[in-house]
């Protein structure tokens, strides 16, 4: 975490990772309850939170004087954490269901676009680094 | 956290989706059936699906907290239709009763279509599903390549 070749960048990228395969998971259950009568669909929230942490990570332990306190040293972002609730903001059929296909076939869609797009910038960290320790590509 | 949940979460929905497809096949097929084992017409069926915890086995299951959140679908029960027969004139045909009636299936035919098209599209959304888990899971192998 507060090794230098990792920065806060990288750190960034591998909770967006984690988070959108949450984010894959949790829609790919609402695609499959999409006919169960009373099933509730489910929203992952983590941008709010993983933008709080990436605030807070350059900030030295030392602030925190309570472990009760927030995080807000290194590893902030690390230990930022996801919230599943079902989604308020619906339309609730006859049986009870509350899951709008069409937002979750989106969602599934733009959810992978944007995994993709964190592996890509990934990539381009790791690649900067290989340029740098293969002496400039000689 | 890991895309094997999601691919069997997905496949949970399809066959779920399949069991829906066969007893819509089913009553589509019987649609004129007079005569069950369990006597009388054929009884139009239907599927119950439920919501569940995912869990892999049961290890998992006493171990880890499962993810309430992620829920797979699975079939519960198949439910006959309570619907009373449909009674037709038809004092020639050998199932008739003494006032000349036959008992046929109470099954609407456009109903079992509506269902099968909404049946292969839920089947298709989690097809669409499981395809983008996978292209997420392929490009996370090309880390540092």
């Amino acid at each position: 975490m507060s090794n230098p070749l990792f920065d806060k960048t990288t750190n960034a990228l591998g909770a967006t990772i984690n988070f959108r395969s949450l984010r894959q998971n949790v829609t790919a259950a609402n695609i499959a309850n999409a006919e169960t009568p009373g099933y509730k669909a489910k929203v992952v929230d983590f941008e709010e939170a993983l933008g709080r942490a990436i605030d807070l990570e350059g900030w030295t332990k030392e602030t925190a004087t309570d472990p009760e306190h927030m995080i807000i040293g290194p590893g902030a972002i690390s230990r930022s954490r996801a919230d599943v609730y079902d989604n308020p903001d619906v339309n609730v059929s006859n049986d009870g269901n509350t899951v709008d296909m069409e937002k979750e076939m989106a969602t599934l869609q733009e959810n992978s676009i944007l995994y993709k797009a964190a592996l890509n910038l990934i990539n381009k960290k790791l690649g900067a680094l290989r340029y740098a320790a293969t002496d400039g590509g000689r | 956290m890991d895309f094997s949940t999601a691919l069997r979460v997905s496949a949970s929905g399809m066959a779920a989706q399949r069991m829906r497809m066969n007893t819509i096949s089913s009553n589509i097929a019987n649609i004129n059936t007079t005569r069950t084992p369990e006597g009388g017409p054929y009884r139009r069926k239907d599927v119950v699906f439920e919501a569940m915890p995912d869990q892999r086995n049961f290890g998992e299951m006493v171990t880890v907290k499962p993810d309430e959140q992620v829920q797979r679908v699975q079939v519960t029960d198949v439910l006959s239709d309570r619907k009373a027969p449909l009674m037709k004139y038809e004092p020639d045909n050998p199932d008739a009763n003494e006032e000349g009636y036959v008992a046929y299936p109470n099954i609407n035919l456009m109903e079992e279509m509506a269902n099968m098209i909404q049946a292969s599209r839920s089947y298709e959304a989690n097809v669409s599903a499981v395809q983008a888990s996978k292209d997420m899971a392929m490009s996370a192998l090309e880390i540092g390549r």
